[in-house]
């Protein structure tokens, strides 16, 4: 089997604050395979941007890695300090964010902001670096590119700034791209620009992408695999077909049934109850048990394992359990299957 | 509309301004000063006024331009100030301008000096605080910086007279230069080194604290996690990225700390007997010197809404967001529709 480009194993990371301990990820295992577009799917505050910026090793000083590997490229990443980091960012990693309105720094032409990162780091000269960061605004989609080149950000409509991120974040030919709720704040026609742009550069350049998003349609439309997290864990992961078609944890079933396009006119769009806990103290079990409609007793007291459904496809959940009560999945989730 | 046409209308707009904000300044100023108690005729003539008759007491204030409504003194006033005629200086018994001149150039040295070595040392020193965030050197400057803002400057200055003029005996304790030697440029150094002490000592830490909490601020902004993350240093951050978008702050910051700098070189001349006219307006105030006070405060006030005008043009070529002109000129290129 091929290398995974990068895999986490056992990672959790934790804030330091007054009132204690944040355990913002827990436990999360997880690999990304060369070319590969994993979606992170979850509610706000789940965990899936520390899991990213922890990798990036760009949270801020108050949190740590309490325990498990980082493996990028089959190299262990984990106790690398800013000075080493910085040789990956960029070159290796990179990172998009969600606004385009903020990321780019508003007095610096755009041009600039590309072409910064390699002019001092890869020892290009200022032509080359030109040249380059030209064919990278005409790589992510942005016309006239040698007349942007020199023109702030404030000239460039929100999906021409979500490109220009774009392309900053793709000028040293990383192998990695986490893309951290990327499309957003973006408009639903420019986000589906945007989703086909990322998966024209991934087929060009065959780099893995990281999608995190809170969106299911714009993880549907893009993902190889998906990953769903809840609570600083992982619940279900598999393939984009598995998750979608066949999901097995409540958690799951609740995000699909939020969803509108499953919901019939005339009838309420279904929500699931409460928040996600906050992660001063979590609770013993599965964290999502009070929110759930089908938690059992062993949910409050226990984590449950990872099951595995089919070899793409783990979940965990005790309502896999062999004694567990076989319980089937709310009728909307139906619809998704006759579509 | 071109862009020259466009100056020239901003430049007429903000001349405009400028005389308007001064005219302002002068009625108020006029008005204030002839409020406050005590009688004129005391600073001119002296013990004498005791011993005048009403009806030569009437003849004087009629000579000096002290009779009659504040109004109508206000028109004469006014209308002699437009042709250069500032009045005479009742406790001098000279032409203000002339009571002035001399002292004017002292004042301008030393609150220059002050001025630019403020903030050269607060920018250095915000910027070194911003890199090292929450380290143990940015927290003792911090607390040494706050301590050294609030030790009255009147008392930091006997202090420093007390140890380097009268105990090692280095450096003079007050004047501008020895009697005899007011060519002498090392001469006035020596006696420029206590007053610009105090004067930075007192000034310093209130605009690097500042500065530093705003280069803070820039710092959580998302653009420097999208400038991390393709591999810049903190300090290539800070200094190339947050410093710019700063800068425009740090010009309105100097430009209305005009006065608060300029009321500092007033203390620092009280206390060093430095001839300036910051000492000159403490005395024309107390002697009720309207035709002196009015001339200071005038020249003051040029200095502050002029400086403001300087930072606002300043401003526009650093940030070019501010420029209107800019925006007008490319919507009147034809263009293709932007995603």
């Amino acid at each position: 089997m091929e290398e995974p480009i990068l895999q986490l194993q056992n990672l959790s990371v934790s804030f330091d604050t007054k009132n204690g301990e944040v355990e913002a990820v827990r436990d999360v295992s997880l690999s990304l395979k060369k070319g590969e577009i994993l979606a992170i799917v979850g509610e706000s505050g789940c965990g899936k941007t520390v899991m990213s910026q922890a990798v990036l090793k760009l949270l801020p000083k108050t949190s740590r890695i309490k325990q498990g590997r980082i493996i990028v490229d089959g190299e262990d990443i984990t106790d690398y300090k800013e000075k080493e980091m910085r040789k990956l960012r960029g070159g290796v990693m990179s990172m998009v964010f969600q606004d385009p309105m903020t990321t780019l720094n508003p007095t610096i032409p755009i041009g600039k902001q590309i072409t910064e990162a390699i002019v001092k780091h890869n020892k290009v000269s200022k032509e080359e670096a030109k040249k380059r960061g030209i064919e990278m605004l005409n790589l992510v989609g942005i016309n006239r590119e040698e007349e942007m080149f020199s023109l702030q950000p404030h000239f460039f409509s929100g999906g021409m700034r979500q490109r220009c991120v774009l392309a900053i974040a793709l000028v040293s030919n990383p192998q990695i791209l986490f893309a951290d709720e990327a499309t957003t704040a973006l408009d639903v026609t420019v986000q589906a620009k945007i989703l086909d742009l990322l998966l024209d550069i991934r087929n060009k350049t065959g780099i893995s992408i990281v999608f995190i998003s809170h969106d299911l349609g714009v993880v549907a439309r893009i993902a190889d695999r998906v990953a769903v997290m809840y609570a600083g864990k992982i619940v279900e992961i598999g393939t984009a077909e598995d998750i979608l078609y066949n999901p097995r944890h409540p958690y799951v079933w609740g995000l699909m049934s939020a969803l509108p396009a499953l919901t019939k006119a005339g009838e309420s769009l279904a929500t699931i109850p409460g928040t996600p806990p906050i992660m001063l103290n979590p609770p013993p079990g599965d964290a999502f048990a009070i929110r759930n409609r089908y938690a059992l007793a062993i949910d409050y007291e226990e984590m449950p394992p990872m099951y595995e459904v089919s070899p793409t496809h783990y979940v965990a959940t005790w309502l896999m359990d062999e004694k567990a009560p076989k319980i089937k999945p709310p009728i909307s989730l139906k619809r998704m299957e006759k579509e | 509309m071109n862009s020259k046409s466009m100056l020239i209308e901003k430049i007429v707009k903000r001349t405009l301004w400028f005389l308007l904000s001064m005219l302002l300044l002068s009625i108020v100023v006029f008005y204030f000063a002839r409020l406050a108690p005590g009688d004129p005729l005391e600073s001119y003539y002296g013990d004498a006024v005791e011993s005048m008759t009403s009806p030569e007491l009437d003849a004087a204030r009629e000579r000096l331009g002290l009779d009659g409504p504040i109004a109508l003194q206000y028109v004469k006033w006014i209308s002699n100030a437009v042709q250069g005629d500032f009045g005479m200086s009742l406790k001098y018994k000279m032409p203000a301008l002339a009571v002035i001149a001399p002292l004017i150039g002292n004042t301008l040295v030393l609150g220059g000096t002050a001025y630019i070595l403020v903030f050269v040392l607060a920018t250095i020193l915000a910027l070194f605080c911003a890199m090292h965030e929450d380290t143990w050197i940015d927290r003792i400057i911090c607390k040494v910086g706050t301590a050294a803002y609030y030790i009255p400057s009147f008392w930091l200055g006997v202090v420093l007279v007390l140890i380097f003029s009268i105990n090692l005996g280095w450096l003079p304790s007050s004047g501008a230069y020895d009697i005899g030697k007011s060519d002498d440029l090392f001469n006035r150094i020596q006696h420029m080194i206590l007053p610009l002490t105090v004067m930075i000592l007192s000034h310093l830490w209130y605009y690097a604290y500042m500065i530093r909490n705003k280069l803070l601020d820039e710092i959580r902004k998302e653009y420097v996690l999208l400038a991390k993350s393709k591999g810049c240093t903190k300090s290539e951050v800070v200094l190339k990225h947050c410093f710019r978008n700063v800068a425009p702050t740090i010009v309105n910051i100097m430009a209305i700390s005009i006065p608060h700098v300029l009321s500092g070189t007033f203390i620092a001349e009280a206390v060093f007997n430095y001839p300036g006219i910051g000492a000159l307006s403490v005395t024309s105030a107390k002697y009720h010197d309207y035709n002196l006070l009015m001339l200071i405060v005038l020249i003051t006030g040029v200095m502050v809404v002029s400086s403001s005008i300087i930072a606002q043009f300043i401003n526009e070529a650093i940030d070019p967001r501010m420029k209107l002109t800019e925006v007008t000129a490319w919507k009147e290129t034809p263009q293709t529709p932007l995603s």
